[in-house]
């Protein structure tokens, strides 16, 4: 009778593995997946005003980092894995750093 | 981090000197302290304010003139009246006041309630710079005013986190100083959250250090 366990669970076993593994995987995947989100403004136009905006959307949960460039006026944020930051959310945090908001993009890695 | 920031504003307050020019932008992002402290030969002024939202900022003044004999010591409350944003400029308008007092220490004469009221405008791009300020005083034992300017321009463009540098001059006039009006060739490096100028007035002779820091 015993032996007869040990075979199912082992059997059991074998089988979950790649199920499990494949699930694993998909979540993976699924956590893996950054979004960049690309902000355009008006007015940024010196270090200090870069700064407010690091600060300003630095302290929000959903975000990983923030890169300023300065000489497109461009906001890139990178969000943490599965997060995310709406367009809404954007719009107030660029009015809250000083500046006008022009464009919203996004990308997927 | 908000000890670091209490005992960054309590050494400010330790350093705190007396009168200033020309500030640089009085308001800062929601959240954040800055510490400004100017000096030139008749003056020194430490202005330590914090920001609620990116149009307000209030705190403490204390300017001591040795040119007019005299020590304020106040509040201080700023406002972003109007901000103009383009793809490539920056305009801004702002109000000043303060109140508080005023010790005339060197004719003996009491401590009076005082204040100031100001206005600063200021219209930069990456490459240009332009600013003005005017204030006008009430010590109680006297009035006072004065007014400056500014032209700087950028010798070369630097990206976010660069050592930032201006060429500027500056003019100013106080009619009751003993040298109404002023020319100062400054220049201004900023970097990280620091900000510092070193200026030379030829007709004075006298030094200009201002710094600032945001944290």
């Amino acid at each position: 009778m015993k032996l007869i366990k040990l075979a199912l669970a082992t059997t059991t076993i074998a089988f979950a593995a790649p199920i499990a593994t494949a699930q694993d995987a998909a979540t993976d995947t699924a956590i893996s997946a950054q979004t960049m989100v690309n902000v355009k403004v008006n007015g940024m136009v010196c270090d200090f005003c870069a700064r407010a905006v690091t600060k300003v959307f630095g302290k929000q949960e959903a975000v990983e980092n923030v890169h300023v460039d300065l000489d497109n006026g461009e906001i890139h944020v990178t969000l943490k894995p599965g997060a995310a930051l709406s367009d809404e959310t954007v719009a107030d945090l660029v009015k809250k750093s000083g500046y006008d908001l022009v464009a919203i993009e996004r990308e997927t890695a | 981090m908000k000890s670091l920031q209490y005992a960054g504003v309590t050494l400010a307050i330790g350093l705190a000197i007396a009168a200033p020019a020309a500030e640089a932008r009085p308001v800062s992002y929601p959240g954040g302290w800055t510490v400004m402290q100017m000096n030139n030969g008749d003056m020194a002024s430490l202005h330590v304010h914090y920001s609620p939202t990116f149009t307000d900022s209030i705190g403490l003044y204390s300017e001591r003139n040795w040119g007019e004999d005299w020590h304020f010591t106040g509040i201080q409350y700023n406002r972003l009246v109007k901000r103009w944003n383009t793809p490539n400029s920056q305009a801004n308008l702002y109000f000043k006041a303060a109140a508080g007092q005023a010790d005339p220490f060197s004719d003996g004469a009491n401590v009076e309630a005082a204040g100031f009221v100001g206005v600063g405008t200021d219209w930069e791009t990456r490459r240009w710079f332009v600013s003005y300020e005017g204030r006008a005083y009430d010590l109680g034992f006297d009035q006072d005013a004065r007014q400056s300017a500014r032209v700087g321009v950028a010798p070369y463009i630097g990206d976010y986190g660069d050592l930032h540098t201006w060429l500027m001059l500056q003019v100013e006039n106080q009619p009751e100083a003993e040298t109404p009006t002023t020319l100062t060739p400054l220049v201004r490096f900023f970097y990280d959250v620091q900000m510092l100028e070193i200026g030379y007035a030829p007709e004075t002779e006298e030094l200009m250090l201002n710094w600032i820091v945001r944290f």
